[in-house]
């Protein structure tokens, strides 16, 4: 892929929340989107035809993050009223609230399989909640992390976490091992490579940081962009070519991965763009803002 | 024998024999065992231990003493308890021996007690006391007439006093007085006189009340007259007591001594009771008598008193005290003279008042006036009222008749009373020519209107008087004064002149205000731009408050400031900040490096500003030398283990790393922990940096801080850091395969240190240890590695046992902070005291060793792990151990096997969790700089949270340490220098592996 079919062309205009959306997020075919936001709602969306398909509401106070399964059936998400929600897609009713936080959760991400939901705290801690038991208690506590939890990922076997203390923490379920690559900077959020080689970690010094899963190296930083207070979205094509992000003055960065050059920006919002999420095959992006609005990007 | 028995006589008791006594005691015992046991108790008869049973006498419980043998009564026995509470306090119980005597007894004490013999008994009590006796006795004996016991006031005493009986030998009987008969004779005569009188005048008149008073009155002077007759006739024996003590008062004492004319109307008083004269009695005297006297008065006067019932009303108070004082004067005259009469004759008999009295009063002259004294009390006060004050009220006067130029006089009054002289002098202008208010001029009703002004003032000072009060007593010290007292700034205006005008002040003074107090010495220099946290003014207060107390006492308000708002990790995060800005002041202060100073503080803003929203972002991490040294350092990977609970592992999908193992016990999560030792840390870290670098390293009390350790370690040890980068094959498998939890282990693993004697015991552990130790040599020789072979403990001992004492004492300092990680640190110390330094080196060198080891295996087992190799190569040394030096001990390391073995044994007996120390050590090592003050700094981080993660403080210290750097300039140089070295060995290794 080369630069120029970057998606910089505004395709749509997801309009619906009020105040501020927090993130947007693909399913997992790239056919719908979720996003979430400050008025305490979770909007189901299909970003191509710029529909908005359902609102779901029960959370007490803004929703930060929202996932959803990859058979479409789940959602899962958290927010400022300390509790993970989770959902059914089709009838919009939460089937079980996870409590335990100790203050804001700030991501909550599902496991390949669907069955734990692992939540990130600003309580300093990481949590795993299980989804087939009836159990409100999490099966796992992971509070190693010396400050607030911003991101968390998860693989296979992995649970991958950034916090503002400046690490990167892998937990490898299989071998039993905490891997914590300290990176100097409070992290604001953590992506995936497609490859599952790479994460790239949003930095407060508005720096983004690809680093080497495997031995913990640094590979490239990304600048250009500002990130200094917001918890701003960043990821990858989905060929791992390109870095994006955005930013707090509303642009949109794309970088290329290896030599760290800007690729392109553009003005996407009038305001911080808070999420960033790319089509898993297309080049399409929605990126979701404090102004309200989630935009689709297409070529 | 028992025949010539007999025959003879016996005197005295017989001796009983042996063989009777012990038969005798037989059947004692035979009859207690036998039937006496069928008995009951009451039917036992007491028997001494020879069988005798003892009489207690016919009356006295024959041959059962007590109640049924028992020393109880039949409502039983009950011992006294003794309660006491604070309510119901216990009464002390006095114990006399009357409580133990009978009756009976009890006569017989009484018998023997003394009493005045009837001769003797002037008051009669013994007499009476008999006479009693003597008349119940014979009431026993016959029946009198009154039934019952006798009262004691019938009975009387038969014996006469010795007085009475004197005086009935002299002649005197009962019934008569005592005087001489020419005295009686006359008082006969008299009596008849009266007798007469009486007859005639009852006779005469139909008793009309005058008559009867004249009587009385006569009676009165033959009385006295009689009283002067006896004066006169028997001196020798007073018929009566000149002055009976009538009174309640105590011998002596006279309550009219002061105020005598109060004697003459009280003996008038009495006298005319005892007269039985009906005098007009007046409530005055009564009121000025006595209290028992006023009480007579009103009551107490009993059916018998003769009083004329119609005459008065006891009850009433209309009494003209003119007329009774008039009356009373008379009469106390005339008393008075008799007392004169009675005093010219003398106070006692035989005595004569002197004609010239020794006896002056004493007289003072009172002190003489000034001239110049004026007698009135000027105030110092704003009252601008002395004319008002000082000069005496004008008499009241009583208002006009004409009720206008009344009301015309108050309103001007109170007027003139308000608005000042000013007014009066305005209004006597206006109305000169009216008449209605000449009285301002001093025509008529002037002197009301003065009286009617005066007390018009008077209340309006009333009014103005709490104002005024509080300003006249701080009129004295004024307001500059006393702020000069209290360290007060001056004001603005008072500085200025004082006649500004008020608005302005005011407004001034409200400006003013903010900033009245001056801020303390200590701190009130502190320029705008040290000011470290500028960017947060909460915070910089809360830091202002901080110095204040760091450096000055006093009683604060513990929590202000919000800082109650803030979680204690936060709040603890921010006192290190705190301490380290301190810090970096005070260094500022003594003079050296103020620009960097600055610097500083400009970098402590800058790290501030990048405070994340979220709660406890650890601030002031990217200084600028972190910013310089950023790219080398960061990322810094680190490895710990971490365990998945296996239903995590199970909704993965996948095998739990830890299956079948027991969960690891929770470490205790306080922190108060940390902060105890933090001190300890603290005082030990201090305490290592004073003495001397390479010597008493050992006499440091070592508790097992990461900062002592690094210490000493930097000192003397600087080859044994790389060293222990290192990762071990065995630790995977052994992770997997050991059975005990990391605890266990790691307690073994203490006793092992401590005590190798105690091996035996911990058999256990050391088989389960070695079976594994086997396992693991053939997992290693199959998989290609050269796993070292477990030796025997034994050669251990010689080592660890000069370590013992150490590390008990470190060991009993911190047990939180591995111990065993102290072995590793303490003994290149004792080997290097011991063995010239052989011993670490050629630890290190083992360690070098399986550093190569360890990334073959990691090669294949794990690709993460040797990854990780990679980037934290073991040889991270610190910049004074060269490259060259390595290659040294690689020499000496294959000279000395023996010593590896050693090593390698004890070393690989330690479990995964130490080797991850060391690791973690030599990470630490990058930063071997630290100093006392980083290292308080970084270990009370790292202790915030759970303690079982203090793994990472190393890694925790490390961001810490580099702030703390960038701070302390003088280091910096020595640090890049560090740096570079760093980075050359770096390379150089890497070329070497490759």
């Amino acid at each position: 892929m080369s630069a120029a079919e970057l998606p910089r062309k505004e395709a749509n205009v997801l309009k619906g929340h009020e105040g501020a959306v927090l993130a947007a997020r693909f399913n997992a075919d790239g056919n719908y989107c979720l996003s979430c936001g400050k008025d305490r709602t979770i909007r189901l969306w299909n970003p191509h035809r710029g529909i908005h398909i359902k609102t779901y509401k029960s959370h007490g106070r803004e929703v930060r993050d929202v996932h959803v399964t990859s058979d479409n059936s789940k959602l899962i998400s958290c927010g400022g009223d300390r509790q993970v929600f989770y959902w059914d897609v089709a009838t919009g009713r939460v089937i079980r609230k996870f409590r335990g936080h100790d203050s804001e959760v700030n991501a909550v991400k599902f496991n390949e399989y669907s069955s734990v939901v692992v939540s990130a705290g600003y309580d300093q801690s990481l949590r795993a909640w299980d989804c087939r038991s009836h159990s409100a208690e999490p099966i796992q506590i992971i509070d190693t992390f010396s400050d607030s939890v911003m991101s968390v990922c998860l693989t296979k076997t992995e649970i991958i976490g950034g916090s503002v203390d400046g690490t990167v923490r892998t937990f490898d379920i299989r071998i039993g091992r905490e891997i914590s690559d300290d990176l100097g900077q409070p992290v604001n959020c953590i992506s995936m490579s497609n490859d599952g080689n790479c994460i790239l970690a949003s930095c407060l010094d508005s720096t983004l940081r690809l680093l080497d899963r495997t031995a913990g190296e640094l590979l490239q930083e990304y600048k250009g962009h500002t990130c200094k207070s917001y918890k701003l979205d960043c990821c990858l094509t989905n060929d791992d070519a390109y870095v994006t992000g955005g930013s707090e003055d509303g642009y949109i960065y794309f970088w290329d991965l290896v030599d760290a050059s800007v690729v392109s920006s553009f003005r996407a919002h009038g305001s911080v763009v808070t999420s960033v999420s790319y089509h898993p095959k297309e080049s399409c992006m929605i990126t979701a803002s404090v102004d309200g609005t989630i935009r689709v990007w297409k070529k | 024998m028992d025949a010539d028995e007999d025959d003879y006589v016996f005197y005295g008791t017989p001796i009983e024999r042996e063989e009777e006594l012990t038969s005798r005691k037989k059947k004692a015992v035979a009859e207690a065992s036998g039937h006496l046991r069928s008995l009951p108790s009451w039917k036992q008869e007491v028997r001494d231990e020879e069988g005798r049973r003892r009489f207690h006498g016919a009356f006295t419980g024959g041959f059962s003493a007590g109640y049924y043998n028992t020393v109880g009564s039949k409502e039983g026995w009950t011992p006294s308890s003794f309660t006491s509470s604070r309510k119901n306090r216990a009464e002390v119980k006095k114990q006399s021996i009357h409580n133990f005597l009978d009756e009976d007894e009890r006569a017989e004490l009484e018998a023997r007690s003394l009493g005045t013999s009837s001769q003797f008994d002037t008051f009669g009590f013994t007499a009476a006391e008999v006479a009693r006796r003597q008349a119940e006795k014979e009431q026993q004996h016959r029946q009198s007439v009154i039934p019952g016991p006798v009262p004691d006031e019938i009975v009387l005493p038969a014996a006469q006093s010795i007085g009475v009986t004197l005086l009935l030998k002299m002649g005197w009987r009962h019934g008569h007085s005592i005087k001489d008969s020419r005295a009686s004779s006359l008082y006969d005569a008299r009596r008849e006189a009266r007798k007469a009188l009486l007859a005639f005048s009852s006779d005469n008149a139909k008793g009309q009340f005058t008559d009867y008073e004249s009587g009385d009155i006569d009676l009165e002077n033959v009385e006295v007259q009689s009283a002067n007759d006896d004066f006169q006739s028997s001196r020798s024996t007073p018929v009566y007591v000149l002055n009976p003590k009538q009174d309640i008062y105590g011998l002596g004492y006279d309550p009219y001594k002061h105020a005598p004319e109060f004697r003459e109307k009280k003996r008038s008083h009495v006298s005319g009771k005892e007269t039985g004269v009906r005098k007009v009695l007046s409530i005055k005297d009564s009121l000025f008598g006595l209290k028992s006297g006023k009480a007579a008065s009103g009551f107490g006067i009993g059916a018998l008193e003769e009083y004329d019932a119609e005459d008065e009303d006891i009850y009433t108070t209309a009494y003209d005290l003119e007329d009774s004082c008039v009356q009373e004067d008379e009469e106390t005259s005339m008393d008075h003279r008799k007392r004169l009469v009675w005093k010219e004759e003398g106070v006692l008999p035989g005595f004569r008042v002197a004609s010239t009295s020794d006896f002056m009063l004493e007289r003072f002259d009172p002190p003489a006036i000034p001239k110049d004294f004026v007698p009135h009390h000027k105030f110092q006060g704003p009252l601008d009222i002395g004319y008002q004050q000082g000069f005496p009220p004008p008499p009241e006067i009583p208002p006009p008749e004409d009720n206008n130029q009344k009301i015309l006089i108050e309103g001007v009054a109170t007027l003139v009373a308000r608005c000042g002289k000013l007014f009066e002098d305005l209004s006597r202008e206006k109305n000169k020519s009216n008449p209605l208010f000449s009285f301002l001029s001093g025509g008529n009703g002037h002197q009301y209107y003065v009286r009617k002004l005066w007390e018009e003032r008077q209340k309006h000072i009333d009014q103005r008087k709490p104002a005024l009060d509080g300003k006249s007593s701080t009129q004295k010290m004024n307001a500059e004064s006393r702020g000069q007292i209290l360290g007060e700034r001056p004001l603005e205006r008072s500085s200025k002149d004082l006649s500004m005008p008020l608005g302005s002040a005011n407004v001034n003074l409200q400006f003013n205000l903010s900033d009245t107090f001056t801020q303390p010495s200590s701190f009130s220099e502190l320029p705008e731009e040290t000011k470290p946290f500028k960017n947060d003014p909460a915070k910089q207060e809360r830091f202002e408050r901080f110095l204040k107390e760091k450096y000055q006492g006093g009683l604060r308000p513990t929590d202000s400031g919000g800082v109650g708002l803030m979680s204690e990790a936060a709040r603890a995060r921010e006192r290190l900040d705190f301490e380290a800005a301190a810090e970096a002041i005070e260094k500022g202060k003594s003079g050296k490096g103020n620009i960097l100073l600055n610097q500083q503080f400009v970098e402590f803003s800058a790290s501030e500003s990048l405070q994340f929203t979220s709660g406890g972002l650890v601030q002031g991490k990217n200084t600028q030398s972190e910013d310089l040294s950023k790219k080398t350092i960061y990322p810094r990977r680190e490895e710990f283990p971490w365990r998945p609970s296996s239903i995590l592992c199970k909704r993965f999908d996948l095998i739990d790393p830890f299956m079948g193992k027991p969960p690891p016990p929770r470490r205790a999560k306080s922190k108060i922990d940390s902060l105890i030792f933090m001190s300890d840390s603290v005082k030990s870290s201090k305490v290592g940096e004073n003495v001397s670098a390479n010597k008493a390293e050992l006499s440091v009390p070592q508790f097992s801080t990461h900062e002592t350790n690094k210490d000493v370690d930097n000192r003397d040890g600087k080859d044994e850091i790389e060293v222990e980068n290192v990762e071990r094959p065995v630790d995977l498998y052994k992770a997997i395969f050991s059975d005990d939890s990391e605890n266990e282990v790691e307690a073994s693993n203490v006793s092992k240190v401590d005590n190798p004697e105690k091996k035996v015991e911990v058999a256990e552990t050391a088989l389960n240890r070695l079976i594994t130790g086997d396992f693991l040599e053939s997992l290693g020789k199959e998989l290609g590695l050269e796993v070292p072979p477990d030796v025997p403990h034994g050669i251990n001992k010689t080592r660890t046992s000069t370590l013992q004492k150490e590390t008990a004492i470190t060991n009993a300092g911190d047990m939180n902070v591995f111990p065993v990680e102290n072995k590793s640190s303490s003994s290149p110390n004792v080997s290097g005291k011991i063995s010239s330094n052989q011993g670490g080196l050629v630890h290190q060198e083992i360690r070098e060793e399986n550093s190569h080891k360890d990334k073959t295996i990691h090669g294949s087992a794990s690709d993460g792990s040797s990854r990780y190799m990679q980037t934290s190569p073991p040889d991270n040394k610190p910049g004074k151990v060269g490259a060259n030096r390595t290659m040294e001990k690689e020499k000496k390391a294959k000279s000395s096997p023996s010593h590896h073995h050693n090593w390698s044994d004890s070393s690989s007996s330690e479990d995964e969790r130490d080797r991850k120390r060391y690791r973690q050590r030599g990470s630490k090592s990058t930063d071997s700089y630290s100093d006392s003050s980083s290292g308080h700094l970084s270990r009370s981080k790292g202790r915030k949270k759970h303690s079982s993660r203090e793994k990472r403080r190393g890694h925790r210290k490390h961001s810490k340490h580099h702030r703390h750097r960038s701070r302390d300039s003088s280091r910096r140089h020595s640090y890049h220098a560090s740096e570079k070295e760093l980075a050359e060995a770096k390379r150089e290794k890497r070329k070497r592996r490759d």
